[in-house]
């Protein structure tokens, strides 16, 4: 698993206690456009998360997880409060290739071969010809889509296209992979099956992952840590330590440690709703 | 899963590509049977009826007239679709360029974005005397008016084209920190380019049209003069023949355009339903 060159050296790593992502005070207010009033999107995040920490993000609809995920991205600027990932601003990290990004809608390019979309990031980033394509022979392989290499995005289904844009975002092997609702339009079974790959995959290499979700159930069984966050504007009310213990299979939903986490969740999860 | 999974996309692959000779018959073969129903109608009907030559000519005088001097109006033909082909590329170019401007810039497409629209809707014919005019006799000024005619409809269409991305995809790009190179050439002209063949058709028609307008303005040679001199001296199948050069001239540009936009675009919808169709 030869990674992919970096322009430049990270001073986060080696340090060992260096949150790799690290949220301080961070603020987000939307602009309104034309007369509408300016919308508060996040409040006061303060988030640290560690080296190859799984954190799930859970919370009512329009409560700024997609946005939290776009700072850390550098896809937009935040208004207040600083973020942070391997100590870098969130530009750096982005320009370095150390943040992935999976989006709810896998977004392939439809004019390209699965092969040639899993290998998109490694070519934007001049890595030659026969060693990208072999970096994403592997991560499709890795993702079970062995075989469909030369096949076109619209040839595939649903879960399959998600699965080429994960590798894709792992193609530069990143140590941050940020996911927003990636299974959201799937399927409970290919659900299932896709959870179970990524927590294999997160597990063996090591990602920091932040994995926005509707689905306390999906965030337990994936996280060591689940964010929930409260109705706009929006704020991390609890931070839920998961304690299950590892490797986890579907079959850890069924015991009573999962069922209990399970239904804390839930009930911070309404107090955020503002349902009492 | 992995290994039985890779066949059925093989097949489809296969069945697609030896399908073709057979789609190929499929898709000539109803408008060649409906030419020669027509035309047997048609030779019938003036037979019948005793239709005169200037009014109606039949297919086979069309075809005597084509034969006769088949010779000249060839030549008349070439020296069209030279023009045509000429001015459709200088004109889709520039306009390709126009378009990427405007799709760049705001200030410059809020500026001229009226001019170019209120430019499209001239009139050739109204438009081809004073390019005839600027441009002097000859081959030069029928290849002006008919890049004059593609100019505004490429134009249009690259701009929405390079605007008609997909923004979740642009994100994929500025995550992976691609440069604006980078995110034109391998993000929004692939994008753009079902708009940039809607554009490119429309453009094969205007240049065919173009190019024999500016022609009946001021030429000695091309279909267009052949037209006018043949209604002037009323040698309507000499006319008739001219206008089946014309027509056939229109189609073969036309299929060349639609097959190189289906080998550059096979992913595009349109193109696949006209696949299974
Ligand atoms: N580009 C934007 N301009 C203005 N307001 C925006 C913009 N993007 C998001 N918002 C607003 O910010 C708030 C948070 O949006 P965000 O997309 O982060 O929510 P979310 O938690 O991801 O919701 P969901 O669960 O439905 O995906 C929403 O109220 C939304 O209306
Ligand atoms: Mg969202």
């Amino acid at each position: 698993m030869a990674g992919a060159e970096r322009p430049s050296p990270s001073p986060g790593e080696g340090s060992g206690r260096q949150a790799q992502v690290l949220c301080e005070d961070l603020q987000v207010v939307y602009p309104g456009e034309q007369g509408a009033k300016p919308v508060h999107a996040l409040q006061d995040i303060n988030l640290e998360v560690d080296e190859g920490q799984f954190i799930s993000l859970i919370g009512p609809s329009g409560c700024g997880k997609s946005t939290l995920l776009r700072v850390l991205a550098d896809l937009i600027t935040p208004t207040g409060g600083t973020a942070r990932i391997n100590d870098h601003p969130p530009r750096t990290a982005r320009l370095n290739r150390e943040v992935g990004f999976v989006f709810q809608d896998a977004a392939l390019l439809e004019w390209r071969r699965v092969l040639a979309n899993v290998a998109l990031p490694l070519e934007l980033q001049g890595v030659p010809r026969a060693e990208r394509q072999a970096r994403a022979r592997e991560l499709i392989e890795l993702v079970g889509l062995k075989g469909f290499e030369r096949s076109y995005p619209r040839q595939l289904s649903g879960g399959m296209r998600q699965r080429a844009a994960i590798a894709r975002a792992m193609s530069t092997s990143p140590k941050v992979m940020l996911m927003d609702e990636p299974f959201g339009a799937l399927d409970q079974i290919t659900r299932d099956r896709l959870n179970l790959e990524l927590l294999e995959l997160s597990q063996r290499q090591r990602m920091t992952v932040l994995f926005v979700t509707h689905s306390i159930r999906e965030a337990v069984l994936l996280s060591d840590r689940v964010a929930v966050m409260s109705a706009r504007p929006g704020r991390i009310i609890k931070l839920l330590e998961i304690d299950l213990p590892r490797p986890r299979t579907l079959e850890s939903r069924e015991t009573d440690a999962f069922e209990r986490l399970a239904r804390t969740g839930v009930h911070v999860l309404e107090e955020g709703f503002g349902v009492s | 899963m992995t290994r039985t999974s890779s066949t059925p996309i093989d097949t489809r692959e296969r069945g697609w590509a030896g399908g073709r000779l057979g789609a190929a018959l499929g898709v000539l073969l109803p408008p060649l049977a409906a030419f020669v129903v027509m035309a047997g109608v048609w030779e019938a009907a003036v037979l019948l009826f005793e239709i005169p030559a200037y009014i109606l000519p039949a297919p086979s005088r069309i075809w005597v007239s084509l034969i006769k001097d088949g010779g000249s109006i060839l030549g008349h033909t070439g020296i069209t679709l030279f023009e045509a082909v000429a001015g459709f590329t200088i004109g889709s170019c520039l306009g390709a360029l126009l378009g990427i401007a405007f799709a760049y810039s705001r200030i410059l497409a809020r500026g001229l974005l009226p001019y170019v629209i209120a430019a499209n809707t001239i009139p050739v014919v109204a438009i081809a005397p004073i390019i005839i005019l600027w441009f002097g006799h000859g081959i030069p000024s029928k290849i002006a008016v008919t890049a004059f005619l593609s100019f505004f409809p490429l134009a249009l269409n690259m701009m929405k084209g390079l605007q008609s991305y997909d923004h979740t995809v642009m994100d994929v790009f500025h995550v992976a920190a691609a440069s604006p190179w980078q995110r034109f050439a391998k993000m929004r002209l692939p994008s753009s380019l079902p708009y940039v063949f809607v554009g490119l058709k429309l453009n094969v028609t205007f240049s065919v049209i173009g190019a024999i307008i500016a022609e009946f303005v001021q030429a000695d040679r091309g279909l267009g003069f052949v037209i006018m001199t043949a209604y002037r001296t009323l040698n309507m199948p000499r006319l008739w023949a001219a206008m089946l050069m014309s027509a056939i001239i229109g189609i073969l540009f036309f299929a060349l355009v639609a097959l190189i936009e289906r080998l550059l675009i096979p992913w595009h919808s349109s193109m696949r339903d006209r696949v299974r169709g």
